[in-house]
């Protein structure tokens, strides 16, 4: 489990953009981040995975506080970050973006996770040896979903997965989550595509200004129509009913 | 017309190419030009005649030359000591200064940086080993032919010798981890930190594999030329043009660019006069900047 306490943090020190902000997120959980622009979503998760600066509160991973651990050794204690953009080496192939993630792991077991991604995305295994900066929008975000899971993380980060691909695409990629979630993985997603994210959220956190401002299972939210207008940019009646566990 | 630029461009050309590996390697992770470069080559080459006769005075046989080389065993011994000791000086300046910079300051402050420690560490060689030119071997070496153009043992040996460090640092870049990481660190360090990879480690490695490169290309220098503190920071507007002419942060580019430069200069020589060998490397910098910036093998930014 994922529990994020009272964190602020920010890109310079004394201006914090995160201010104060509790989150979880249970193992087959997905929880979705929202909230109004410059509402700290992506610096709250940048913050969690480490690589913005923490100014105080506490980042726990299975009961093990994490906070001060370095970004590079966050895949090692089990939590993976897909960052918006920029989030594959566009440089190398597919399967060196993998096996760049799997460094960590031995011979046997890296092999072992190499063929289950393959399995999970069998599209990046028929394009291996191919430059990650010629796949398509979609294609990407599926390799840095694949780079982030081969480390089999607890936690999931992922900071607006769906921005800038196809309503096809972008459910492909909701499929696969679901997929991801239901093997046990925490998962928490930043989304400005609300409806996107509620297809898959179980549960919903809106912030505004850098804090809590809401929370609660999808449903309890949905049934708001005030919150859903005001925060949920009306889209409960897409996405809301029946789509979700 | 004598086609002897060839033979003399292809050797300046492997000694530059080599060199400009080094450049091209710690401009795209570290992403400044670093001119304290020419010092390292020069800094190589001077711990390799001071191992080389420290080894000599300690088992005197390793000085005999071997074959029709006018080097001894000594010297290889010296200059492999002295390559790791070279890698070990630019993570050192990368200590003290640069890494301190880093954090604070753009890259155009350790560039200025680059120029003081390049001084600096110039001053010191002089200081030690005073500015008159020396040589690892007063040995006479006879040119042997081929094709009809001369090219002494020694010049055969050392290009064989850029072969192979060109070709372990282009297997070490596609083949191993390290490279991978040193790849991707070049691309997107942010993404490289989140994707776990040791960003300091990293650049440390590229330090230390600059600094051998300039080691190797101080050594040939030094051996074909003569050794001389200045000689480093001579070579580096070649090195630049080749780096950049091959495109920045490809290996091969920048062998390849050091060859162009190395025959541009040797047959600018042969042709128009010595004079003019300095204004080539100028002249086919300025060309790239302005006609291709990415250069041969480089990423359009």
């Amino acid at each position: 489990m994922l529990r994020v306490q009272d964190l602020r943090a920010g890109y310079e020190r004394g201006a914090p953009i995160v201010r104060g902000v509790s989150i979880e997120a249970k193992g087959g959980e997905v929880v979705a981040i929202l909230g109004p622009n410059g509402a700290g979503k992506s610096t709250l998760v940048k913050a969690i995975a480490g690589t913005v600066p923490i100014e105080s509160g506490a980042v726990i991973l299975d009961g093990r506080n994490i906070t001060a651990t370095p970004a590079h050794r966050m895949a090692g204690v089990g939590l993976a970050f897909v960052p918006q953009t920029d989030n594959v080496f566009t440089t190398l192939s597919v399967i060196d973006n993998l096996e760049l993630a799997a460094h960590g792991l031995a011979g046997a077991r890296r092999r072992m996770r190499l063929a289950a991604i393959f399995e999970l995305f069998p599209d990046l295994g028929r394009q291996r040896g191919l430059d990650a900066g010629r796949l398509s929008g979609g294609q990407r975000q599926m390799l840095a979903v694949a780079r982030a899971l081969i480390v089999m993380p607890k936690a999931l980060l992922l900071d607006e997965p769906s921005a800038g691909l196809s309503p096809k695409v972008v459910a492909e990629l909701l499929a696969k989550l679901a997929e991801i979630r239901d093997s046990g993985v925490c998962i928490v997603l930043v989304e400005q595509n609300v409806r996107a994210a509620l297809t898959v959220a179980d549960r919903l956190y809106v912030l505004v200004e850098g804090r809590n401002r809401l929370e609660g299972p999808k449903r309890d939210l949905l049934q708001d129509p005030e919150i859903a207008a005001l925060y949920l940019g009306g889209a409960t009646r897409a996405a809301g009913a029946g789509t979700g566990p | 017309m004598s086609l002897q630029f060839l033979a003399d461009g292809l050797v300046a050309g492997a000694t530059i190419g080599l060199g400009a590996v080094g450049v091209t390697l710690t401009y795209s992770i570290l992403r400044f030009a670093n001119f304290a470069y020419g010092e390292f080559i020069s800094w190589g080459c001077y711990l390799t005649l001071l191992l080389a006769s420290a080894i000599g005075a300690w088992a005197s046989a390793s000085v005999a030359p071997i074959g029709a080389l006018s080097i001894g065993p000594n010297v290889l011994a010296a200059g492999l000591l002295a390559m790791a000791l070279t890698g070990l000086l630019a993570i050192g300046l990368d200590v003290l200064l640069f890494r301190r910079l880093r954090r604070k300051f753009s890259s155009i402050t350790a560039v200025i940086a680059s120029f003081g420690a390049s001084m600096a560490l110039r001053a010191a060689l002089e200081a030690i080993f005073s500015s008159r030119p020396t040589y690892f071997s007063q040995e006479l070496q006879i040119a042997i032919r081929v094709g009809g153009l001369r090219i002494t043992p020694d010049q055969l040996a050392l290009l064989g010798l850029a072969v192979l460090l060109a070709g372990a640092l282009q297997l070490l870049l596609t083949r191993t981890n390290a490279g991978r990481s040193m790849r991707a660190v070049s691309e997107n360090p942010t993404l490289a930190r989140i994707v776990g990879i040791d960003v300091a480690a990293v650049i440390r490695l590229t330090w230390f594999i600059g600094g051998a490169l300039a080691c190797a290309s101080g050594i040939m220098l030094g051996l074909v030329v003569q050794i001389r503190p200045t000689m480093g920071s001579e070579l580096l507007l070649p090195l630049f043009a080749a780096a950049i002419l091959g495109g920045i942060g490809s290996v091969p580019g920048a062998l390849l660019g050091g060859l162009l430069v190395g025959f541009a200069e040797a047959a600018t020589v042969q042709l128009i006069g010595a004079e003019w060998r300095a204004a080539v490397a100028f002249i086919i910098l300025i060309a790239v900047l302005l006609l291709r910036p990415a250069g041969l093998f480089g990423q359009a930014a």
